[in-house]
């Protein structure tokens, strides 16, 4: 196992530094000239002033080589220093730290609320298969799961804030439990449980099929003790696979979330400095997400195992 | 392969007892077409599909209103008669502009699915023949692809390359004088299709790939090695077409998903701008009004929302209906 992790961390770092290379590159090149986005900011005189425009660019080191400039970026990766926004001179360190538990605590309310909602939804389907019960959990699951960010948020604010008058405005950030953050947790985990339930239905229905399950039943064992010792206990592997994908995704399920309710979480942050052609903020993010997917990959590889038995054996055999 | 597939295999080698070899590749479509037609939803999908379809070709044509013209005096209008989706801040009518909308989003997602498949299939099925070197670097090339959040890729290559693509229109038209270079509509399409392309093949890719690998070492390919078949006819008559079905299901979900990635894009205000219609950016123009004129943000959504829907119940509907090994639950 040790080796399996170390293997996996090994491949992903030569992977993400070419990332890293190509962002870099690609932003450095194309983007546009940050300074001259933060003048376009300022007032006239100040805007087209080459003399200012050149002293700031030498002030940030902004006028040397694409390679001086990388080589200090990674130098200073190496030590956990993300380096200064470009636009606002603030530590992207800081702002990260500030960004992060936002996304966090949003991300693991989600999981919970779809690990609450999907589980038992999906196993209701699965016991009630092909009936209109199963259909319906089915057919809406399928549709939200198609539904966008952008659209279901929208829709909601209009239907239950101006509609129903049920709540003020979601816009902005005060914490997980104001009222706020209530139609954004809706939204954010619509899709999410879409899969969850797929995944615990076809789990479900998988193992009902199973010799030892027929073979509880002959023994006479109730029909709950059946349920929740010999059909829930496999199922979970399946479903914290699909959990991993939820954290894998933060970043990337946060984006239009966060934009579309003004959230200063990670999704938001990247989505600003993107467009600003803010590099070291977006190079940041773009570490963490990449992060955050190899992680949770493996993280789900280490869990497998002990969920499931089974798998220990083929994964011993099978890894040569 | 497990014990379940074989009954579902032999019953459709028998009904085509006779004239096997040609016959057989026909009836999986049939089969397959039969199959979507039982189901009412995936019908009903494909009917709005369709209908989407057409009127992104014809309808620009049949608009009541011209896209962009304005009428101050009927600003923010609801929903009337005259206006069936009522009028925006700048009294374009809104009904119009979603037909435009749909034009933006067909263009850009068939734009996308044909480019990144096209792509795909070619690099995967390299990647699935040859083998060895060539299959380690392709494979390596999406892995690195994946390591990333795909939007956040996209998103700044968006970015990153968007001056380029606009020095290239400009000097296009500098040279040749034609106003097609002129149409930012077409610079961001392109642009569009072109960092789509950039996350998405590798998702087809490695599907062709796999699907090539494990039909390679089906008994039915030994079978016909051993009567001498040529190479080249086993790979046509044999392991294309029974790599397909996947992959068409693949492409099918992958229009729904453009549409969603065109949508997005321009919400965020990186994809198609105004005052082109698209309904990313109506719905992003649309939440500024939303509590004096919902109409604004409602109607772009719930035909973004609707079809969305349509395309996941027909991509549900192609799997079930061309992938019928996933039968046994």
């Amino acid at each position: 196992m040790f080796r399996h992790i170390l293997y996996k961390l090994l491949r992903w770092i030569p992977s993400v530094l070419v990332v890293i290379l190509v962002v870099y590159a690609l932003l450095f090149f194309g983007a546009g000239d940050p300074i001259r986005l933060m003048f376009l900011r300022m007032p006239g005189d100040v805007a087209w002033n080459p003399e200012r425009i050149a002293a700031m660019r030498h002030e940030l080191g902004l006028d040397r080589t694409f390679l001086a400039q990388f080589t200090e970026y990674i130098w200073n990766l190496l030590h956990g220093n993300l380096g200064n926004s470009l636009l606002y001179q603030r530590s992207v360190n800081d702002m990260v730290k500030v960004a992060a538990p936002v996304s966090i605590q949003l991300a693991l309310a989600a999981m919970v609320i779809m690990a609450i909602l999907g589980i038992p939804l999906g196993v209701v389907a699965a016991v009630y298969k092909n009936s209109w019960v199963d259909h319906l959990i089915e057919g809406t699951a399928l549709a939200f799961w198609a539904i966008p960010t952008y659209v279901a948020g929208p829709l909601l604010v209009i239907f239950l804030v101006r509609g129903l008058k049920l709540m003020s405005v979601p816009y902005g950030w005060e914490g997980l439990f104001s009222p706020k953050a209530i139609i954004p947790l809706i939204v954010l985990s619509l899709r999410p449980i879409a899969i969850i339930i797929r995944q615990s239905r076809s789990a479900v229905l998988e193992v009902m099929g199973e010799d030892y399950i027929r073979t509880a039943r002959a023994k006479g064992i109730s029909n709950y003790l059946v349920m929740s010792r010999h059909i829930l206990r496999p199922v979970l592997t399946p479903i914290v696979t699909s959990l991993g994908l939820v954290i894998a995704n933060m970043i990337q399920g946060n984006i239009l979330l966060e934009v579309v309710f003004g959230i200063p979480g990670l999704g938001r942050l990247v989505a600003v400095s993107t467009i600003d052609a803010d590099y070291p903020v977006v190079l940041a993010v773009v570490l963490i997400g990449s992060f955050l997917v190899m992680g949770t990959n493996l993280a789900v590889d280490i869990l497998y195992p002990i969920l499931d038995p089974r798998v220990r054996q083929t994964q011993v055999g099978g890894e040569s | 392969m497990t014990e379940k597939d074989i009954p579902q295999i032999t019953t459709s080698g028998l009904l085509n007892a006779e004239g096997l070899s040609q016959d057989r590749k026909y009836s999986l479509w049939r089969d397959a077409v039969a199959r979507l037609m039982a189901n009412k939803l995936a019908v009903i999908s494909l009917a709005l599909v369709i209908l989407l379809i057409i009127i992104s070709l014809i309808g620009p044509y049949f608009t009541p209103y011209d896209f962009l013209s304005q009428d101050l005096s009927a600003r923010s209008q609801p929903p009337s008669w005259a206006h069936w989706m009522g009028s925006d801040y700048l009294g374009r009518d809104v009904l119009s502009r979603v037909i435009y909308g749909a034009r933006t989003a067909t263009v850009t997602s068939f734009a996308v699915v044909a480019v990144s498949g096209f792509i795909g299939i070619i690099l995967g099925s390299l990647s699935g023949f040859a083998g060895g070197r060539v299959d380690t670097f392709i494979m390596w090339i999406t892995d690195m692809v994946m390591a990333v959040p795909p939007m956040l890729l996209a998103m700044v290559a968006s970015v990153a390359l968007r001056p380029m693509v606009a020095a290239w229109m400009e000097r296009m038209y500098a040279s040749t004088g034609d106003t097609f270079y002129r149409q930012t509509f077409w610079a961001d399409i392109f642009l569009l299709v072109t960092v789509l392309t950039l996350v998405l093949w590798p998702t087809y890719a490695r599907l062709i790939r796999g699907q090539i690998i494990t039909n390679k070492t089906k008994n039915y390919v030994l079978a016909a090695r051993a009567l001498g078949i040529t190479n080249s006819s086993i790979l046509v008559r044999y392991i294309i077409p029974n790599s397909l079905g996947p992959v068409v299901v693949q492409l099918s979900a992958g229009l729904g998903s453009a549409m969603l990635w065109e949508s997005a894009f321009s919400f965020l205000g990186i994809g198609v701008h105004p005052p082109i219609p698209s309904w990313g950016n109506m719905i992003s123009e649309g939440m500024d009004y939303w509590r004096n004129s919902p109409h604004l943000l409602a109607a772009p959504a719930i035909v973004l929302g609707v079809m969305t829907v349509a395309f996941s119940f027909l991509g549900d509907g192609l799997n079930d209906a061309l992938n019928p090994k996933q039968w046994s639950d």
